[in-house]
Parts: C-alpha cells; structure tokens; sequence
C-alpha cells in the first residue's frame, strides 16, 4: 500500500475513534491498532508506555474533575474549587471512553511513526515543505531516546549513573540542548544543499494502486458508519 | 579564471574575535587542496564560506571577497549555490534529512531541479562511485557511521559539483576506510577542499596545501614543498611520532576471559575474546569499523555484561563514549568536570588537557575538539583504576595529539588504560601494547 493511502486510512481510524460513542467499539479499533503497532517490534515501546501513560492519567483524572450521573460508587472529600469528589458509574464509562479514544490516536500516530515510509509520503505531498516539517518532527522521538541513552550511558562511564526521577529530570535540559543544536546542524546541511530554492522536482512516483483506492474507501466507509450507527 | 577565489576575507562569527583574517585563496577546475590546522584555526569556517553558509546562515562580520563560479557569495544564497557546490560535513547524522539511502541520494537533486527522469539513475550512479551500490533500499537508521559517510559523499557526488567541499569527512573510519573514501572523492573530476586532522592518508592526494593558524593562512604551497616546510615547522603533522618507553604493566586490573556478546536478537559482536590489562601500561584496542572493539571495550568497563565469559576488575572504571562532547550535562566547563565533586580538582584536570582559561565557558560553546578534550577531563578527574576511552583522537589536530598521548602516559603508571582507535599515529604514539580485533594473534609494539 502507497504510505499516503496508509497514511490515510489511519487517520480515518483515528477519526472513527473520536466520532464513535460505544465502548466497545473504541476499544476494539484502538485493540486493531495496537496490533499494528506491535508490528514494528521493540521500537514501539516507547510509543506504546507514551500512550499507556496518557490514556491511564484520563482515565484516573476526568472522574474526579466531571459531575454526572446518579450511580454513585465512592464518596470523597468536599474540595476548594472542584467541590464534591466523588465517581460515578457514568463518569467512569466516559472516563473510559475518553481514554479509549485518546489511546486510539496515540496508536494510530505511533502507526504512522513506526511503520510508513515518510520519504514516500513527502515525495507525493504537495505541500512538501509541511509535510518535511512532520517527517522530521516524526523523527524526534526516536533521536531523543537515542540521545538520552547516550547521556546516561556517558554519565554511567563517569560513575555517577542518574539516579531516581530527579536525577532523570536533570537531564531533560541537555537533552533539549542536544536536541537544538542538532537541528541548527540539520538546517545548515538542508540550505547547503538547496533545500527552499525554487524550481525543484520529484522522482516520479507509481501510480495510485486498487488497494489504495480501496484503503481511502474504508477509512471514509468507517467514520461514517461510526457517526451514524456507533 | 579560477573556479573560486577568496579576497581580503575577514570573518567573525556574531559577538567573536575574528574566525578569518585577511585570508586570500585561489581554487583552480578539478585541483585538490589540503586544509590543515589545528582546532579552531579556521578551517571550517572557511569551507562554511566557499559554501556561502558564512555569512548568510551564521550572521556575523563578514569583510572581503567570496565568488565561486563567477558568483558573489554575499549576493547568492547557499541554496542556489547548491549542485555547483557540495559539501560534506564532519558528522554524517547531523546531515541526513530523509530515512531512506535512496532518497537520501535524491534529495538535494530534487531541490536543485534535476530532470524526473534522470534521478533514479544519477542517485544508482553516486551509490556505485562511492562502493555504496549495496546500500540501496537500506534505512539510513541501519547503517554505520562508515556507510552513513559515503552515503552523504554520494549525496554531494550525485550533484556533479564543481567544487566539493569535505570537513573532515573520514573522522568515523578506520584506515582503509578513509583511503577508499578519499579516492571516491578525489577521483570525480571536481576540484575539492578538504580539512583533515589525520594528513598522511589524504597528503597522498593532494595537490596543494593551505595551512592555517589563528584564523590565517600560514601556508599555501604545493604539496611536496608544503610537506617540507611541515617537516621543519610542525613535525607533528607529518613524522610519525613512537612511544620509546615501552612498559610491562604490574598488577592485573581488568581480566576479560572467553566473552561473548550480540546485541538484542541480532548475530554475536564478540564470540570468545580474551583480554587481559595490567596497572600501569596503555593498551590500543584497533580493528577495523565493526569488528566490536568499542562492544569488548564496554565489557572491560562494565557497561555491558556479557552473555557468556567474565569480566573481573579490580578498582573504579571510567569509560569515554565516541563523540562524547554531545553528553555534556552542565553550563560551565569546571562544573561539568565536577558534577557535583571538587571544584578545584576539576579546573586542575581542565588545564592538564589544554583547556587553560575555559572554566566557565559554556560547554555547548567550545569548538568540537576542545569538547573532546573536556570529555576527557570528565574522567580523569575520578582518578579511575582503569580508564577506557573510546575513540579519543576525534577531531584533535595532530600537535593535540601528541600532547594528549603525553597526558596519558604521563598518569598510565596509576591505572591501567584502554585506548580504543583506528588512529594508527596515535596507538604508536601511546600504547605499549596493541590488541587487535581482527583475526590475528595479539602483538606486542617493541
């Protein structure tokens, strides 16, 4: 499949997901994506705890900041500004739900990161120079890690490992820095070599394939079938 | 007329002393120049200028002449200069904009407007012109840092430029390596500039040379009378230097027996490798790129653990990674050094490896090689019992070099020292013993 169709019919997924209201539904699409991110082995990882961590902290979290329903399952405290904490049957279903949808994007662009060509998807954009931006950006995570991997394994070499979530902490600033001058290098290399002057071309790309066709079909078939019947 | 020429250039990068003065230069059709000089002399950013990055993507005072093809650089973005000039930076990962080797290849002919039609075959044509044929359809992400270098020369090839400018571009590889690289370079008709720090492999190429100090041209002279004039005011550029005092080490410190090691699920880097070091003797660790050196090294200083054999060690290890002045945690240079320890200590370690005067300067802010030279202050400082560096000899000039191999046999008598390093000069220069990664028995220098 070309990665644009790919990059298509996920984002088609990742709509359905927000568009459905039952449970079940969400949670199978965002089941479907898991599998395709499982795809692409141990460098899903850090997407998948990434997506783990939001989704778990919705869950934890809009119970206690909604107000609906009349099932009440735990009574707490009285608070300053948000009032009667308490969980109900209903907050935990949209709490669930919620969580299930955000988990289904994260999946979907964990997808998108992980398994499509971006060099192909930049070549058949028109708007070429967004769609570089996305790529490299794409890209950070992946180079991030490597990095703080470097920075804790030079720190372990000097024998003074960081230590706790403070110790972890201290290494996000380097790490930005890192992460800036690496970018003023890669600037510096696109404008030597002509990245932004007018008249470029493309390698020719192969025509759109029946599958690709039939990709876009399904990701528009999805979302509809999901406002209307999910 | 010449391809490029440089007049009365003097430059300064924003709120800097002058990084160029007065620096005049002439680059004839298909001629190869060497650029010498040690760190900070210039080097770069003279290239950066015949590439017109100085001054339009640095800022900065920017006084005299640049004109490559007939072009004034001050009126013509690098952008449009492109394919007219290439240029091939001195670390490929920071280049490489796209995922692919093929597209990679293809991206800057793309941006300079080169016919559909012809692309695939000029990308297979570059691959082919620098032994990297065999790389097509790899992820950038795959390779090392070897093929990801002559893939960023295929990058600049595929261009067809006139002048081809290359920063130290064989600073990843191991000797064969860099002279393979050099002759793909060398043999496209394009007149190049090269800077090296490691000279007798590309002075065989060369057909002038400029050297450079302070931001100046010293030398500019034809090869054979610049190697003359080298002889006699900087040997250390072009004499071998040895290491006369050859020392048998006392106490075992580090002992590596029979260990095997793979990473993940992939084929074994190390199958049965036996290593002993001793207090007191520098041992070089060479082989060729990928042979695992930097993997057995690793073991010895207890990075890694290995997956069959053991590794005992007697006393603190300390291990220097390749490219350490990107693992730089702190705002000023003693701190780095510190981290929390003794201050004193540390501003002491920074003036015995050269760094007179930069304790409080900004990590980020010093030139490639000094940052390699406060790396290794990080692990002195702790006065380990047996101390790995990985790689030292990056981006140091040869004078540096010397002074670095002093350093080093200077304090070996306290530990036992591991260098890992294809820098042939170098291991002479400070090991008293060599282990080689390739399929020989181990060899003692003497």
């Amino acid at each position: 499949m070309r990665p644009s169709a790919a990059a298509l019919l996920l984002l088609g997924l990742a709509l359905t997901a927000l568009v459905a209201h039952r449970l079940w539904a969400v949670g199978a699409l965002a089941l479907v994506l898991l599998a395709v991110c499982l795809r692409a082995g141990r460098r899903a990882k850090p997407y998948l705890w990434g997506t783990l961590f939001s989704a778990g902290f919705v869950f934890l979290l809009s119970p206690l900041l909604q107000s609906t329903g009349y099932h009440v399952l735990w009574s707490g405290p009285d608070l300053p500004v948000l009032g009667q904490v308490d969980v109900t049957t209903e907050e935990l279903r949209i709490a669930g739900i919620n969580a299930l949808r955000l988990a289904a994007v994260g999946l979907a662009f964990a997808a998108y990161a992980l398994l499509l060509d971006h060099d192909r998807l930049i070549a058949a954009a028109t708007a070429r120079r967004s769609v570089l931006a996305a790529a490299l950006a794409t890209r950070l995570v992946p180079t991030l890690e490597r990095d703080a991997a470097g920075l804790v394994e030079a720190l372990r070499g000097r024998g003074l490992p960081p230590e706790g979530l403070r110790g972890h902490a201290a290494l996000l600033s380097p790490l930005l820095a890192g992460s800036l001058e690496r970018g003023l290098n890669l600037a510096e290399a696109m404008e030597a070599r002509g990245f932004g002057r007018p008249g470029r071309t493309r390698v020719p790309a192969p025509a759109w394939q029946l599958r690709d066709y039939g990709a876009v079909a399904l990701s528009i078939t999805a979302i509809a079938v999901a406002a209307l019947w999910l | 007329m010449a391809l490029a020429s440089i007049d009365k250039l003097t430059f300064s990068y924003p709120g800097a002393a002058p990084a160029l003065r007065d620096v005049s230069l002439r680059i004839e059709d298909g001629e190869a120049l060497l650029l010498l000089g040690a760190s900070g002399s210039g080097k770069s950013t003279l290239l950066r200028a015949l590439a017109g990055l100085v001054p339009w993507f640095h800022g900065g005072r920017f006084e005299g002449r640049v004109q490559v093809a007939g072009r004034d650089t001050r009126r013509t973005r690098p952008a449009e200069l492109a394919g007219t000039v290439a240029s091939v930076f001195q670390d490929p990962e920071d280049q490489v904009v796209l995922g692919g080797v093929e597209a990679e290849v293809a991206f800057g002919l793309e941006n300079v407007g080169a016919p559909p039609r012809e692309i695939a075959a000029r990308v297979r044509a570059a691959l082919e012109a620098v032994g990297a044929a065999h790389l097509e359809g790899r992820r950038v992400t795959e390779l090392s840092g070897g093929e990801l270098q002559r893939v960023c020369l295929a990058s600049a090839l595929a261009l067809e430029p006139l002048l081809l400018l290359l920063d130290e571009p064989t600073s990843q590889l191991d000797r064969e390596g860099a002279e393979a690289f050099l002759e793909h370079a060398l043999g496209n008709g394009a007149a190049v500039v090269l800077s090296e720090q490691r000279p007798a492999t590309a002075l065989r190429y060369a057909d002038r040379v400029v050297f450079m100090e302070r931001g100046r041209v010293l030398l500019d002279a034809p090869r054979d009378d610049a190697v003359e004039w080298l002889d006699e005011h900087r040997p250390a550029w072009t004499q071998q230097p040895s290491n006369s005092l050859l020392r048998a080490g006392k106490e075992t410190v580090c002992r590596v027996e029979r260990v095997s090691f793979a990473y993940g699920d992939g084929p074994l880097v190390l199958d049965g490798v036996s290593l002993e070091l001793r207090c007191g003797e520098v041992v070089a660790l060479t082989g060729p790129n990928g042979c695992g050196k930097t993997t057995l090294a690793k073991l010895a200083a207890g990075l890694l653990e290995p997956q069959a054999g053991s590794v005992e060690r007697g006393g603190r290890a300390a291990f220097l990674l390749q490219d350490p002045g990107r693992y730089l945690v702190r705002e000023r240079a003693d701190e780095e050094v510190a981290l929390g320890g003794d201050l004193a200590a540390a501003r002491r370690t920074l003036a015995d490896v050269g760094l007179v005067g930069c304790d409080a300067r900004h990590p980020r802010d010093l030139s490639s090689g000094e940052r390699e030279r406060l790396a290794l202050a990080t692990v002195l400082v702790g006065d380990p019992g047996l101390l790995v560096l990985d790689e030292p000899t990056r981006g140091i000039d040869p004078e540096r070099k010397r002074e670095l191999a002093a350093l080093l046999r200077a304090q070996a008598g306290a530990r036992a020292t591991l260098v890992v390093t294809h820098d042939a000069a170098f291991a002479r220069a400070v090991a008293d013993r060599e282990v080689s990664l390739v399929p020989e028995p181990e060899t003692v220098l003497a």
